[in-house]
């Protein structure tokens, strides 16, 4: 029953607020209901109202209607402190499984200030930022992660009772930030080095050492990315910022199989993914064969995080 | 999560601000070890705040309570009632200051403090006490917002003037609220703040009460006029009667209360007035003789006096018409006349004896009257404020040895030879007079303006007032007090600073008459908009008041007030663009003057090139940018409207300086 309201909730924030790299906070997306501080203050009025009716004292109805009427007025200021305010995806750090992923969030202000926003996931305590007039402010929020792939970063909440606490308004934000979380390492003996089999590995590798490597697709740009890799005519297109997406092939002397591991498959990447961190830091170069991909030998950190990526993706349905 | 809980600085600092302000109307009616208290908790806070002290143990918080529970009791002789409620509820915002520690605490404090601010308007409500409380209420709402704003906010005065200007816009939807909403009377009686002596007139007389009186000069009422208002000689406001003498002393029988209200007959023309009354903490209100009230729990009693069921201890706004030429009892009541009569027995023998002799002379009462009147104006009587001291006869001694006295020297005495003649008479208290502040029309009436007066009853003519002092310091009535002991200098002995003692320098005179007018309006349109002043009001707005049109008023108006504010805060007509757009508009705008277009749907990259390659000798500075701008926009780096604003103009700089479009050139 919870579980089917919830998810009406999700279907209908989904289509009232779709997922947007960049999010204004209009009023389409922002709530507003009196607070319980808020509720609060109203039954302490209607308690000065009654004194003021019973001591029949004008200057108490004065003051009761003045706090009344500061309560209206601050429908407007609490809504003002959320309008307008501008949201960022700016990236997102890659993490091992296990580890805090950090989605970054640029606030930003188009003319007025907003102060003491709150941010954050559903479950997790709150940031509270200020985000000066015509100005920007980074911020940057942590989920704790439990499996590889694309971690996609739930709605975050953006929330403020500014200026009296007496109302709240908020609204829910998705930023279609995901983060690649790579399977977490686990130690174990590094395999045997393997011989060298023939000539189409020999001419792979050499293949892989020039740099060209084979071109997969696009997908969308992330922070982080080169910039030589922008697809510029699909930009121009109007298909908003992609990238190419390259695959290396080849073969090395070490070759990192899923196949030779025994064990449960997450297993099997978790100690892939150690002997990937351990090779790139020996510099030795090494290939992978995972089931549905390959990986021609190289060292370094491009070749690293391409394995690790790989590590990361196998077997997941993007 | 305790990062949320703890209270910013500057909501700790308005709120230590805050109490101030909310306590210092209260000091003069708090005991003194609640202030005592004050000191302590709030020396105590701030070394809190300092880190020089830790918060109370629990033991001694609770320990704390019940010693101020004790002190209230102690003082107030009880826990209940308003005197007591108030000192309890002023030693509860003083403790829950120095416990405070989360948010939580902050806004328990903060609420006290408005229900502090109210009670201080039950002991207070004046012009000055109201404009006062905007600050303990500006202090405290600024104490409200500082507990939302984020740790980084540094500056409180930003804070209070948030909090100033909230207040602000709030201030035409409170006035709406309070011209408009209903008011209905008392829902349950509560107690209210009593007991404090207030001058004024008593219900039993010895002539120095009335000369006490007389160094007042606080405000007894004022009374505006529908029409013309009366002369000075014919304002004789009565309060109440004296009928029993004992021979010091003149007071009310008891029988008055519960007797009937008399029987009157109308004549002449009538005259109309509202009074407002400053509290007296006595039942009877002022008025001309004869007077109709449509005040309720309001009733007219034998003497002709107005009186409520319980006395007044807050200002009272009433509307009044009298019948000055009223015949009042023409045919008596048996009881009535006999108290009138009555006298003590074995005082004042020279006094009685001279009452026959003058009965003997005079057979008709009226004949015995003015030969009173007429010995009080011949013989060398003294008005004075400083009569000598009275033996055990003090009828006697005024009216044969002294003849220096005050106006109940002279009521009193002509009312003692009256009732010894055989004449029903008693002796009137109430108000002679007052001044006339031509700013608002109206009358007010001080204490100094108290006097006595006989009036004395006839078969056929009822009651008939007559003035004793009048025969004696003429210039009392027709010029006041103050004319009357022009040679004394006794006249507000008590005050010497008093600006009604200055009321000669003309400048400073007018400056007193217009604050008094202020004053006045204040309280009838304000302290005094209550059910009867609000249907007034609002029916010569809107000729009739129906519900459905408040409604629409109040809610109307507000929401034409609301629109105001919204649109000043959000001020729709200015394009909100995010800043690198707009200089990116601008980029566009200053290029176009040199002759290069943006096509449509041209990608920004696209055009800038072209505009690099188009004005080679620019180049860097559109290319430079171009790449900002890209980095920002696109590429996710941080915002910094700034660098592009400096680039931009170091463009505008490499560019010559041209105002019109160059297409018309070419």
């Amino acid at each position: 029953m919870i579980a089917a309201v919830q998810a009406r909730w999700n279907r209908w924030l989904t289509r009232r607020l779709p997922a947007s790299s960049r999010v204004r906070l209009t009023q389409r997306r922002i709530f507003i209901v009196p607070s319980k501080v808020g509720v609060m203050f109203l039954l302490a009025l209607t308690l000065m109202l009654l004194a003021a009716i019973n001591y029949q004292n004008s200057l108490a109805y004065a003051l009761t209607f003045l706090l009344g009427s500061v309560f209206i007025v601050a429908i407007l200021h609490t809504y003002r402190n959320l309008s307008g305010l501008v949201l960022r995806a700016a990236g997102a750090n890659t993490v091992f499984v296990g580890e805090h992923v950090r989605y970054q969030v640029t606030l930003e202000s188009l003319n007025h200030a907003h102060q003491a926003i709150s941010l954050g996931f559903a479950d997790e305590p709150p940031l509270i930022v200020d985000v000066p007039p015509q100005a920007s402010t980074p911020a940057e929020l942590s989920l704790l992660t439990t499996q590889r792939g694309w971690l996609k970063a739930p709605r975050m909440r953006v929330e403020s009772g500014f200026p009296l606490g007496l109302l709240k308004a908020w609204s829910w934000v998705d930023l279609d930030q995901q983060a690649l979380v790579y399977p977490q390492p686990i130690a174990a003996d590094l395999p045997p080095v393997m011989a060298s089999v023939g000539d189409e590995d020999e001419q792979g590798l050499r293949v892989s050492a020039d740099g060209a490597d084979d071109f997969q697709g696009l997908r969308s740009y992330q922070a982080g990315d080169s910039r030589k890799r922008l697809h510029w005519k699909a930009y121009s297109r109007g298909m908003g910022l992609l990238v190419k997406d390259f695959a290396s092939l080849g073969g090395s002397q070490t070759c990192l199989d899923i196949a030779a591991l025994s064990g449960d498959q997450e297993y099997r990447l978790s100690v892939l993914c150690y002997w990937v961190l351990q090779y790139t830091e020996r510099h030795q170069p090494f290939s992978l064969r995972l089931d549905d991909k390959q990986i021609a030998a190289d060292t370094g950190d491009v070749h690293c995080q391409a394995c690790l990526r790989a590590l990361a993706l196998t077997g997941l349905s993007q | 999560m305790s990062q949320i809980q703890v209270i910013p600085r500057i909501s700790l600092t308005w709120l230590l601000v805050a109490q101030v302000l909310v306590i210092l109307p209260h000091l003069s009616h708090l005991p003194l070890w609640v202030i005592g208290l004050w000191l302590g908790c709030a020396a105590w806070r701030v070394q809190i705040f300092r880190m020089r002290a830790n918060y109370p143990s629990t033991l001694l918080k609770l320990g704390l309570m019940i010693a101020t529970g004790c002190g209230v009791f102690l003082s107030r002789g009880s826990l209940i009632g308003l005197d007591a409620g108030v000192v309890l509820l002023v030693g509860a915002f003083i403790l829950k200051l120095l416990e405070m520690r989360t948010r939580r605490d902050a806004l328990v404090l903060i609420f006290l403090g408005f229900f502090v601010v109210v009670t201080a308007y039950l002991f207070d409500d004046s012009i000055t006490a109201a404009l006062y409380s905007v600050l303990p209420v500006t202090a405290l709402l600024a104490g409200l917002i500082g507990l939302q704003q984020s740790s980084l906010a540094s500056r409180p005065w930003d804070t209070a003037k948030l909090a100033a200007g909230l207040m602000l816009q709030a201030l035409p939807i409170m006035l709406l609220l309070f011209v408009f909403f209903p008011r209905i009377g008392p829902l349950w009686s509560l107690p209210m703040p009593g007991g404090n002596a207030v001058t004024g007139l008593s219900d039993s007389m010895t002539p120095g009460d009335i000369a006490d009186l007389s160094r007042s000069g606080a405000l007894a009422f004022r009374a505006s006029f529908d029409g013309e208002v009366p002369p000075r000689t014919e304002l004789y406001w009565r309060a109440l009667t004296l009928d029993r003498f004992d021979g010091r002393r003149w007071s009310q029988s008891s029988a008055l209360n519960y007797s009937p209200s008399p029987d009157w007959q109308k004549a002449g023309d009538p005259v109309s007035y509202s009074i407002v009354m400053q509290p007296s903490s006595q039942p009877w209100l002022f008025a001309l003789d004869v007077a109709e009230t449509s005040l309720p729990q309001t009733r007219q009693l034998s003497d002709f006096r107005l009186q409520r069921s319980k006395p007044v201890e807050r200002s009272l706004l009433y509307q009044v018409t009298s019948w000055p030429q009223a015949l009042r009892e023409p045919h008596g009541s048996s009881t009535g006349l006999r108290r009138a009569l009555q006298l003590p027995a074995n005082v004042d023998p020279r006094s009685r004896q001279w009452a026959r002799e003058l009965r003997q002379q005079y057979p008709q009462d009226e004949q015995l009257v003015n030969a009173l009147l007429k010995h009080f104006n011949q013989q060398p009587f003294v008005y004075t404020l400083r009569p000598p001291q009275m033996s055990r006869d003090s009828v006697d001694d005024f009216l044969f040895d002294s003849r220096r006295g005050f106006c109940a020297h002279y009521a009193g005495a002509m009312t003692f030879v009256l009732r010894a003649a055989g004449i029903p008479s008693r002796v009137v208290a109430g108000y002679q007079g007052g001044e006339y502040n031509p700013n608002g029309n109206y009358v007010q009436v001080r204490q100094f303006d108290a006097h006595a007066w006989v009036e004395y009853w006839q078969p056929d003519r009822g009651w008939v007032s007559v003035d004793p002092t009048f025969q004696v310091a003429p210039e009392r009535i027709e010029s006041g007090l103050e004319q009357a002991l022009a040679g004394e200098e006794s006249f507000m002995e008590g005050s010497p600073f008093s600006p009604l003692r200055f009321r000669k320098l003309a400048w400073l005179n007018q400056i007193r008459l217009a604050w008094d007018n202020l004053n006045y309006s204040w309280q009838r349109w304000v302290l005094g908009y209550q059910g009867a002043q609000q249907l007034e009001l609002l029916q010569r707005w809107f000729g009739r008041v129906e519900a459905r049109e408040l409604i629409i008023s109040l809610v109307g108006g507000g929401a034409l007030f609301l629109a105001f504010i919204a649109l000043w805060l959000f001020k729709p007509w200015i394009r909100n663009g995010a800043p690198e757009q707009r200089l990116f508009s601008q980029f566009e705008r200053l290029l176009r003057r040199h002759g290069i277009y943006r096509k449509a749907g041209e990608v920004p990259g696209h055009f800038a090139r072209r505009a690099a390659i188009a004005l080679p000798r620019q180049a860097p500075e559109i290319i430079q940018f171009y790449r900002s701008f890209e980095a920002q926009y696109y590429a996710g780096e941080s915002i910094d409207p700034k660098l592009l604003r400096s680039q931009l103009r170091q463009l505008r700089r490499a560019l010559p300086l041209r105002l019109s479009r160059l297409d018309r050139q070419q």
